[in-house]
């Protein structure tokens, strides 16, 4: 710094003065700059909390303000005039003609120097501070007072409502689930005891897509693809159920259920045949085999025999085998009913009335009701013999044996042979109480027995559907085994548990009702002048009708499309099967869907 | 040099502009731009290029100029059928008493060894002949016959081109026009101007001036002139100023990238510089000023500039992208002029 007494000294001096406040208000320009442009943003950004409802970030918005000035500050530094740039300023705002630029450049050492030094100086000390200083207040920094005051303001008004949440995708919402009632049903099926190798494998996959869904539920997943498993664990069980009515089959169950339609005594076996319900079928030829009158059983056993060849020969290999079981199986429901009557007929001394009635009603009808019962009769009466009733007892049973010809019920013949020489010791009364009991089980046919799990296994996919929030009904059993579940009179479909007491109602297909219609074809006379007009229904009597469909009844309430249709239309578009469930059909709509392309 | 000595230079200087002044306004009504731009090319060193319709006082002033000065003037009328010779001069044979040829060559020295010469209606002559001239302008020296002959200082050319009758004219190369500092427009005389010149012209005839200024002043004057100080800003702009005149700079305004074909080039800017220290010695300054270049922006770039065809067709002038380029390159550094903006 050159000294103050000389004329280049007084120039800086002068110089600096002005430079240092020219700089410190440009600073404080820049600072109250980014004062109003930092509360200007935080008041945007309290708007903008204050708009997402985060309510207690509001104030902490107010901290932009000082970012503002932070960043004012380094803007400051970074752009601090440099003193040639101060002297260009003081040029242009002394009106100087740009002495003070060319005095800083040239100092005193050129010739013009010295003159341009005292326009210079002259400039500097004859300006006026106050016209020539920058502005330090700004139209922008207005914006800090009303950023805070936005601030202050957001940060009191309370939070706007939220939004409506949008419903979420139907069957979007997921589902944990430990233990899905119902699906157990359907694991069981592996144990079912399969009609052939295939099957097996069948069901074995069905049960193993059951526990598979049940772990995935217990893991959780999405409703609508736990729904739509369950609908096709379902439509494998259906499918199952439905096997012996397939393509393959169908030339062949409608040609047996002809054979057996023919014969007035199997008519309404062959009915149950035809709608494909095994267990009713079962049921009505065990009552054929009880039956006492042995022309209706042989005429039952030739119309079976007819049955399974005609079955046969249109390539039902699957439905003769059952057949050719249930043929088998009637020859020993027939021995042991003929075992049953032999035995009542030894104890008829002993029997009560309610017992005879049995005996009366089993050889009539065959029911297995009436054998379950006859059979309890006998065992009852045999505990309230005497030693010496039961040696007698076994000597009439000897003597029955002998007056029989041939030896039409060998098995029979045995047992009975046995367990009369057994009688007179308390092992062969204890034998005798067993072999009664036996006696009262009825022989369910595999095929029954099958049926029965595909039942339950279908009832446990709808239960499981329900359990899901599902709108599946579950189907109610239509028939099964006659393991003595009692009925009411003209029940064909409620059923209990076995050994249960069945209350006899039944769902879709029951034929109980508290009409007083009797059910003969017989209605009452109408009051008219004379018939108008007949409706003949006899056409082709037994047979079902052309073209009638097999299997489920395609209406059930709550069904969809997502089912296999049987016969010729289970033809009609496999590959459809499911399309409802895969597409993206709102849940609510698919069964009204599904209902509409239903084959 | 002491630093009273540059400010009684100074001083005198202005005085010595004044008077100068004074003379030519004796003979010459108004005009005063003109008067004051030809004073800048005289004490810059530079040549004048005078443009005017005929009659507008082009040649009178220059006569006026000539015998303010007492400097030796010569005119040259420039007609097509001029030869360099006759601007420059020529060896003739030297005859004897009896009229015979001695055998000797004395050098005839042309109008061109004046030293204020005026070159009237230039474009006349052919560009062979223009050349003579030139070169004598630019090199401050003939070549006649292999031998150089320096010319007296100071040499100062004062051209006049009429913008009318353009018929069988040779317009001057824009690279020989380059060699003039100014071009200087001659307008029309108001009224008050007009009237003042018919009042003094239909009388007696007026006197020329007195010299006022001799030799050594004017060499002192242009001595002092490129002594006067340039701060690097200004420099900078004034450098600003000839970049953005190149059409194909990325700071040229969109009137020149349409208007022009060429910019001024480095001899524009030094003539910038020099003319605008000529100014600022003239107002008694020791430094040049952003304005100064400003002012001194039309008279020295407007005939160092070739428009292009576009320009020419949509009629744009020089004297407008002049005035364009002084309207967008800023003087100072932006964070100057941000100061400067929120300041006012």
């Amino acid at each position: 710094m050159p000294p103050e007494s000389t004329e280049l000294g007084r120039f800086h001096r002068l110089f600096q003065r002005w430079a240092r406040q020219i700089r410190l208000r440009l600073a404080a320009r820049s600072l109250l700059t980014g004062l109003a442009l930092g509360f200007a943003l935080a008041g945007v950004a309290a708007a903008a909390l204050w708009w997402q409802r985060l309510g207690s970030l509001r104030p902490a918005a107010a901290a932009l303000g000082a970012v503002g000035v932070l960043v004012a500050l380094i803007v400051a530094t970074r752009r601090r005039l440099s003193d040639s740039d101060v002297a260009l300023y003081l040029d242009a705002r002394l009106e100087s003609k740009e002495a003070i630029s060319t005095a800083l450049e040239l100092g005193s050492s050129e010739d013009a120097g010295a003159v341009v030094l005292g326009d210079a100086v002259s400039a500097l000390d004859r300006g006026d501070p106050k016209r020539a200083r920058p502005r330090v207040l700004q139209t922008l920094h207005a914006l800090a007072p009303v950023g805070v005051a936005a601030v202050v303001y957001l940060s009191l008004i309370p939070l706007p409502p939220g939004p409506a949440v949008p419903p979420a995708a139907p069957g979007s919402s997921r589902v944990q689930l430990a233990n899905l009632q119902g699906l157990e049903k359907i694991e069981r099926l592996e144990n079912l005891d399969a009609r052939d190798a295939e099957q097996r494998e069948r069901l074995k996959q069905i049960a193993e897509e059951a526990k598979r869904l049940r772990e995935e539920l217990a893991k959780g997943m999405e409703k609508r693809e736990a729904q739509a498993k369950i609908a096709k664990l379902r439509d494998d069980v259906a499918a199952e159920r439905l096997k012996l009515g397939d393509q393959k089959n169908r030339a062949g169950l409608e040609a047996a259920v002809g054979k057996l339609a023919e014969n007035k005594s199997t008519r309404d076996a062959a009915k149950a045949l035809g709608d494909g319900d095994l267990v009713e079928f079962d049921k009505k030829m065990q009552e054929l085999a009880n039956k006492a009158e042995k022309a209706d059983r042989e005429a039952a056993k030739q119309a079976l025999d007819e049955a399974q060849k005609a079955a046969r020969e249109k390539g039902a290999k699957e439905l003769a085998q059952a057949l050719e079981e249930q043929k088998k199986l009637f020859e020993k429901r027939e021995a042991k009913a003929e075992a049953l009557r032999e035995l009542a007929r030894g104890m008829k001394g002993k029997l009560s009335e309610e017992a005879l009635k049995d005996l009366e009603e089993f050889g009539q009808s065959g029911s297995p009701e009436a054998q379950k019962r006859l059979a309890e009769s006998l065992e009852k009466a045999l505990q309230g013999m005497s030693e010496e009733e039961r040696k007698r007892l076994a000597e009439r049973l000897q003597k029955q044996l002998e007056q029989q010809p041939g030896g039409a019920n060998p098995m029979t013949k045995e047992q009975i042979d046995d367990m009369a020489k057994r009688l007179g010791t308390p092992e062969g009364q204890k034998a005798l109480e067993e072999q009664l009991k036996d006696l009262a089980k009825p022989d369910a046919s595999k095929e029954g027995e099958r049926e029965k799990g595909l039942g339950d296994a279908e009832r446990g996919g709808a239960e499981a559907e329900r359990g899901l929030g599902g709108m599946a009904p579950v189907p109610m059993e239509g028939g099964g085994p006659s393991d003595g579940s009692p009925k009411g009179p003209g029940d064909k479909g409620g059923k209990g548990d076995p050994g249960s007491k069945g209350d006899g109602s039944g769902g879709p297909g029951s034929k109980k009702d508290f009409g007083t219609g009797d059910h003969k074809g017989n209605t009452a006379k109408l009051d008219t002048k004379g018939l108008r007009s007949k409706a003949n229904g006899k056409m082709n009597a037994g047979a079902p009708m052309q073209g009638s469909t097999m299997g489920r009844a395609p209406s059930r309430p709550g069904e969809t499309a997502n089912q296999a249709g049987t016969g010729a239309l289970g033809q009609a578009g496999p590959s459809e099967l499911g399309g409802v469930e895969g597409s993206e059909v709102p849940e609510e709509y698919r069964e009204q869907v599904g209902r509409y392309f239903q084959p | 040099m002491t630093q009273s000595n540059f400010e009684a230079r100074l001083a005198q200087a202005r005085e010595s502009s004044t008077r100068l002044r004074d003379a030519i306004a004796t003979v010459i009504v108004g005009q005063n731009a003109v008067v004051d731009q030809v004073l800048w090319a005289l004490i810059a060193g530079g040549h004048v290029l005078l443009e005017g319709a005929p009659g507008l006082g082009k040649t009178l002033l220059v006569r006026t100029l000539a015998s303010s000065l007492e400097l030796k003037f010569s005119r040259i009328q420039f007609t097509p059928d001029l030869m360099p010779s006759d601007v420059t001069g020529t060896n003739v044979l030297v005859m004897d008493a009896t009229g015979g040829a001695t055998g000797r060559f004395e050098l005839h020295r042309g109008p061109i060894f004046g030293q204020v010469i005026l070159a009237d209606e230039i474009n006349r002559a052919t560009p062979k002949t223009q050349s003579s001239l030139l070169e004598a302008m630019q090199e401050h020296a003939v070549t006649i016959a292999g031998i150089r002959h320096v010319l007296d200082q100071p040499f100062f050319v004062l051209a006049t081109e009429n913008p009318i009758e353009m018929e069988g004219t040779y317009p001057l190369p824009e690279a020989q026009l380059d060699r003039f500092l100014l071009k200087v427009m001659v307008p029309n005389p108001s009224e008050d101007e007009m009237t003042a010149i018919l009042a003094r012209t239909t009388g007696h005839a007026v006197e020329a001036p007195k010299s006022v200024l001799h030799r050594d002043d004017v060499l002192a004057l242009r001595a002092l002139c490129r002594d006067i100080a340039v701060a690097e800003p200004v420099l900078r702009y004034a450098a600003r100023l000839i970049a953005a005149s190149a059409p194909d700079s990325s700071t040229a305004p969109e009137l020149v990238r349409r208007g022009l074909r060429y910019g001024a080039g480095v001899r524009g800017g030094q003539s910038l510089v020099l003319a605008s220290k000529s100014l600022a010695l003239l107002e008694g300054r020791a430094q040049v000023a952003f304005t100064d270049i400003q002012r001194v922006a039309l008279p020295v770039l407007r005939h160092r500039m070739i428009r292009s065809f576009e320009g020419e067709a949509d009629g744009v002038t020089t004297d407008q992208v002049i005035e364009e380029l002084c309207r967008v390159v800023p003087t100072r550094s932006g964070a100057v002029e941000q100061v400067l903006q929120g300041s006012r």
